[in-house]
């Protein structure tokens, strides 16, 4: 009967009706999925398989998702978007003397930061976590050939000082507001792992989390991995050694089905208890999930840090000017669309800062839909309506862009032709032209070959913006294509603000600095802003303890307060 | 032979239409009303609305002349040059033959997704197409029908040719060849007759196959780019709002199978009045 | 024939040679790689990072300089490490290779018997209600998308009557047979059900063919039973259009079914073709392909001997 519930009406879609009832029909005295009375397994959806589970090569969200679970990072900014410390026992800071900074001999400032590892922390196969590991792991991040995605911050650490079994110091270079974040530091087993590293440049193909996945000496988290099939599921057991608080459940399922609509049917057929918010459906495809089935599972909404946005290009000569940039913002109707489209989930974006951000200033200019101010702006530069509706200049130039953005993702498929319809409206000429994901970021947006582009940044909480507004970042032959500021965003007193940024410890101090860099982007206009993403969680009613952090650490990381309600 | 012409005509007079229909009811199938999503069938929309508020019966409409310029394009072009390729094969033989069959294999087993991602990134000025369709919105097909046709052929390739190995040993084409007819006169009078029905019913089986074959390439996200529709672009799409609104589903899935059924009635027809043999036993 | 045979192995070595550079470069031309990708999804992914990940991937080598480097490899054996998966390439090809053939063989079986089957009734009743009824059978088989059909049979099947698992090849810690075995019956349903539709069609229309020629009618006209006049002479010269299409199906054996995989999370050598060519992995890529090709292209081989063993009227010199 649970067939019945699943295509349960509500008025609104109503012609769907006689379809629904026949389906229904068809499985009539269908019978209900067992394996739900007890609640001690916990199978999960996710739409990605990880290529690999080593913690330091690839970066996938659907690893760091299984991660979460089995192995702990240092630190990690939790559901309050607070450093917080996992795997070590105090947080270093500059008041509590673990945090010294130092004048380095180039003039610049470092800092050395002291972590003590947690006396009880094991791995699963019973060996403890020692700072050997820590001079294994950093031995692995310095060398060049090891493979390691994101070296940065063991290029910055200059050394390392092992003072005992469980307590070692960092020597950093740069000394920077958020010094004691440390999550890119993964710790790797050294009595696992050390034989593979025998020859560096072998490491990525030979690594154990590749080789031997369910090694439980990989993992130091309250869960190890039992079971690994490439390509389909991950079993979870609990780690027998792992001396935190245990975990509600026996046995954890991680299960990839890339397909979204196979997922939700997936759901629906008990294969699976939950949907993942993090790599799970897109949110209109979750409303619409929503208002089918909302009732039989608990939703969860939880804008993040995804922001959508339409980069400009501003080395195009009508787009270079301000004005226009304004009369585009102002021609949209960016609330209707968070209204019609996203139900109001999907909050309006004023910038690139999230309003759950330290950084957040609500005092900068806002654009609300006001088409008459719209078309003024383009009188008043020359571009009038002609007879077909669409604006000319003098030389009879249409006022017409190109809009691209990834192909297939179907929500922005679906958000672009809105737009398109809205700016019309103005007598804006829109063409789209979309391209695949890897086309638009590996070739079009490095080459400045667009006039616009909506795609999504991802950031972390109070992720400083070198990389997308700072001069120095903009994309070009010289510096070999590489630099995200596609739009070619030049401001001085961008790039100042984002240099004082990264090394004002004075959160007072920072958070003006913030609101500065945030009034001169809403002015500029170098993108225009359209919503943070919002992830939807479909979890079972009798799931409590999930919290969507709406940050990049993703909810597993707190698996052990996961539960089940009778 | 009447009843599938008749459906065909219809459904593509009424895609063909669509621009007429549009400027009749006075709607334009691109308009997006976001206060009027998935609506139920009205007046004003006969068959309600998708999920961005606009018309679906129009746009089934203009989605029907994307679909069916891409099934029928990619049909018949895949059809003459796969026949042009076994006919030459097949009849030549010898080293003709190897190198050409070999060269089908080949397409047969090479790789579409790269091809469609170099295709779709293919800096199409540098190929000395007009700027205008690189513009427009139509590029989209014209890229899907290439790729349809440098797939679609093979098929047609090695029917044709293993029909011509079989009728070019046949007595009347060896007395046409001693009597010092030319090649050309004999493939064209004597060969390609023989081949025609597994070509025909090839051919109309193919104008399915390639409007399936865009459904999937929109399953990938490779298929027609927004603002233009197609039934399988729709279809693809609507599989994410199968358990809300199916009906969107079925619609253009109704018009697949119907134009599928006739383009399939059709080469039925057309096979029995063109195969000598198979008439005959009527 | 065995000249025909011998001469056709080289020809299709000489191929596979022309086919990896064919491939290679396609895959080489792609623009774009997945590197810059990996950089869009991680905020603090430096740059030099993206720089030094290039260099150890030798995807800042020129294209022909790294297939020359491939082939030597190859030439000596060694397939080289899938980067993808971070073991060697064989090692990641032959689990999914065995989930596929478990997947293709079994539907490509049926799909044929069914075939044969409706197609030679259908062709001995032309115009019948019969003929009507597996012509319905065919047209919507034949317009049916396979994403759909899959979804409708998860949602019917899985969702609805809860008879069997939704996704996956086994559930999870079990390795029963009977749990293999209940995974598979959905894919394989939707395959064979999509693939029988085009199959009847031609065997129909091949059938309908052979049944009007002359030497059947010379058979009938013998007495022949009208069983052996279908099985032994019919049959058996409709059997070479129907071996072409056949073939062609055949490399489909190895290279999956990337729809069918996709929806019901089945891992089988069409997702690892898909994942491989869209991550660049060059070394898992051309294996897989050249797999596929080989299989491709001694299909036809064993279909071009076959026409002459069906029907003696064809001949090589």
């Amino acid at each position: 009967m649970r067939f019945m519930n699943v295509f349960r009406e509500n008025g609104r879609t109503r012609h769907h009706r006689r379809v629904a009832l026949l389906v229904g029909l068809l499985a009539w005295g269908g019978t209900m999925p067992a394996g739900a009375a007890e609640h001690e397994a916990l199978s999960i959806g996710i739409t990605q398989f990880p290529a690999t589970l080593n913690p330091n090569i690839d970066v996938m969200a659907a690893k760091s998702y299984v991660l979460g679970m089995t192995l702990r990072p240092f630190t990690v900014y939790d559901a309050e978007w607070k450093l917080a410390c996992l795997l070590c026992t105090e947080l270093p800071s500059i008041a509590n003397g673990l945090a010294i900074p130092v004048d380095l001999p180039d003039g610049k400032k470092g800092v050395d930061l002291t972590y003590t590892i947690r006396p009880d922390a094991q791995w699963a196969d019973g060996v403890p976590v020692t700072t050997a590991d820590v001079r294994f792991t950093y031995e692995v991040g310095r060398d060049p050939q090891s493979g390691i995605s994101n070296a940065e911050l063991y290029r910055r650490i200059r050394a390392i000082d092992i003072k005992d079994e469980k307590t070692f110091t960092l020597h950093v270079d740069k000394l920077t507001f958020d010094y004691a974040a440390i999550q890119d530091f993964m710790l790797l087993p050294a009595h696992i792992e050390r034989e593979a590293f025998a020859a560096p440049a072998e490491y990525r193909l030979r690594t154990r989390y590749n080789t031997d996945p369910t090694n439980p000496g990989l993992y130091n988290g309250p869960y190890r991995v039992a079971e690994f099939v490439a390509g389909s599921h991950i079993l979870l057991e609990p780690n027998p050694h792992w001396a935190g608080p245990p975990g509600h459940f026996r046995r954890i399922t991680v299960r990839a089905i890339e397909n979204t609509a196979a997922l939700e049917a997936n759901l629906l057929s008990g294969t699976i208890d939950m949907i993942a918010g993090e790599l799970g459906l897109p949110l209109d495809e979750g409303l619409a999930f929503a208002k089918r089935h909302g009732e039989a599972f608990q939703i969860v909404y939880k804008p993040g840090l995804v922001y959508e946005h339409i980069d400009l290009n501003l080395a195009h000569p009508v787009l270079a000017d301000r004005r226009v940039r304004e009369a585009l913002i102002l021609g949209l109707d960016r609330e209707a669309i968070s209204q019609s489209l996203f139900a109001g989930r999907q909050p309006v974006a004023a910038t690139f800062v999230n309003p759950l951000d330290l950084g957040y200033t609500a005092d900068t200019p806002r654009y609300r839909h006001d088409p008459v101010r719209a078309a003024e702006l383009l009188d008043a530069l020359g571009w009038s309506k002609g007879g077909d509706g669409l604006r000319r200049n003098a030389q009879g130039q249409k006022l017409s862009f190109e809009l691209m953005t990834t192909a297939g993702n179907r929500s922005r498929e679906l958000v672009e032709q809105v737009l398109q319809s809205q700016w019309r409206r103005i007598g804006v000429d829109i063409r789209i032209k979309n391209e695949p994901a890897r086309v638009m970021f590996g070739e079009t947006l490095p080459h400045r070959r667009f006039d616009m582009a909506m795609y999504a940044w991802i950031s972390s909480p109070e992720n400083v913006p070198r990389s997308i507004l700072h001069s120095s970042e903009i994309p070009s032959a010289a510096n070999g294509f590489v630099g995200q500021n596609a739009t070619g965003f030049t401001s001085p007193e961008m790039d100042r603000l984002i240099d004082a940024l990264e090394i004002e410890l004075d959160p007072t101090a920072r958070k003006a600095l913030w609101a500065e860099a945030q009034r001169l982007y809403a002015a500029e206009l170098p993108s225009l802003p359209l919503y943070f993403r919002s992830d939807v969680f479909i979890l079972p009613k009798w799931l409590t303890g999930v919290r969507p952090t709406g940050n990049q650490s993703p909810t597993t990381l707190w698996i052990t307060d996961w539960s089940a309600q009778p | 032979m009447k009843l599938p012409l008749i459906l065909l005509v219809v459904i593509a007079a009424a895609s063909f239409a669509a621009p007429l229909v549009n400027a009749i009811l006075g709607i334009d199938p691109n308009v997006v009303d976001l206060l009027d999503r998935l609506s139920g069938p009205s007046l004003a929309h006969p068959l309600g609305t998708d999920e961005l508020g606009r018309d679906v019966l129009l746009r089934l409409l203009a989605g029907g002349r994307v679909s069916l310029v891409i099934g029928v394009a990619a049909a018949l072009a895949a059809a003459a040059l796969g026949t042009l390729i076994g006919l030459t094969a097949g009849y030549l033989g010898g080293w003709t033959d190897r190198v050409l069959m070999r060269g089908t294999d080949a397409m047969i087993a090479l790789p579409l997704l790269p091809l469609l991602i170099v295709l779709a990134a293919l800096d199409l000025n540098k190929l000395g197409l007009p700027a205008r369709l690189i513009q427009s919105d139509e590029i989209s097909v014209v890229r899907i029908v290439a790729l349809a046709v440098l797939v679609g052929w093979t098929t047609a390739a090695r029917l044709v040719r293993g029909a011509a190995l079989v009728t070019r040993n046949r007595d009347f084409v060896r007395a046409a060849r001693s009597l010092g007819a030319g090649v050309p006169h004999i493939l064209w009078l004597h060969i390609l007759p023989n081949v025609l029905a597994p070509l025909i019913v090839a051919t109309t089986l193919s104008v399915g196959d390639v409007i399936l074959f865009e459904s999937v390439l929109s399953f990938l996200g490779l298929g027609v780019q927004p603002p233009l529709s197609s039934w399988g672009s729709m279809l693809s799409n609507a599989q994410e709002l199968i358990t809300a609104a199916p009906l969107l589903a079925v619609y253009p899935g109704l018009m697949i199978f119907l134009t599928v059924v006739a383009c399939n009635l059709l080469g039925d027809a057309l096979q029995r009045r063109l195969d000598p043999v198979t008439a005959r036993t009527r | 024939m065995i000249r025909f045979a011998a001469i056709r192995l080289v020809e299709i070595i000489a191929m596979l040679a022309l086919m990896s550079f064919v491939i290679y470069a396609l895959i080489g031309l792609m623009p774009g790689d997945p590197i810059d990708l990996m950089r869009s999804a991680d905020p603090r992914m430096s740059a030099a990072d993206a720089a030094r990940l290039k260099a150890l991937y030798g995807l800042d080598q020129p294209l022909l300089l790294r297939y020359a480097g491939w082939a030597r490899q190859a030439l000596a054996g060694d397939l080289g490490y899938s980067r993808l998966f971070a073991a060697p390439v064989w090692g990641a090809l032959l689990p999914r290779l065995g989930n596929s053939l478990l997947l293709m063989v079994p539907s490509f079986v049926l799909a044929f018997t069914i075939a044969l089957g409706l197609g030679t009734l259908a062709a001995r009743h032309p115009r019948s209600r019969l003929d009507g009824a597996v012509n319905l059978f065919c047209f919507a088989g034949i317009s049916m998308p396979t994403f759909w059909l899959a979804l409708i049979l998860i949602l019917v099947f899985a969702a609805g009557f809860g008879w069997l698992p939704a996704s996956g090849i086994a559930t999870a810690g079990s390795s029963d047979i009977a749990d293999r075995l209940r995974h598979l019956v959905m894919p394989v349903t939707t395959l064979t059900l999509v693939s029988a539709a085009s199959y009847t069609r031609y065997v129909r229309s091949a059938m309908r063919e052979a049944l009007a020629q002359d030497h059947i009618r010379t058979a009938r006209a013998k007495g022949a039973s009208e069983a052996r006049v279908v099985v032994h002479h019919a049959l058996r010269s409709a059997l070479v259009p129907v071996t072409t299409i056949l073939a062609l199906s055949f490399g489909g054996l190895v290279s999956g079914a990337l729809v069918t995989e996709t929806m019901f999370a089945y891992p089988g050598m069409g997702k690892l073709i898909f994942d491989a060519v869209m991550g660049n992995d060059y070394n898992l890529a051309l294996a897989a392909l050249l797999l596929a090709t080989v299989v491709t292209m001694v299909a036809n081989l064993v279909a071009d001997l076959a026409y002459a063993w069906l029907d003696p009227r064809v001949s090589y010199r």
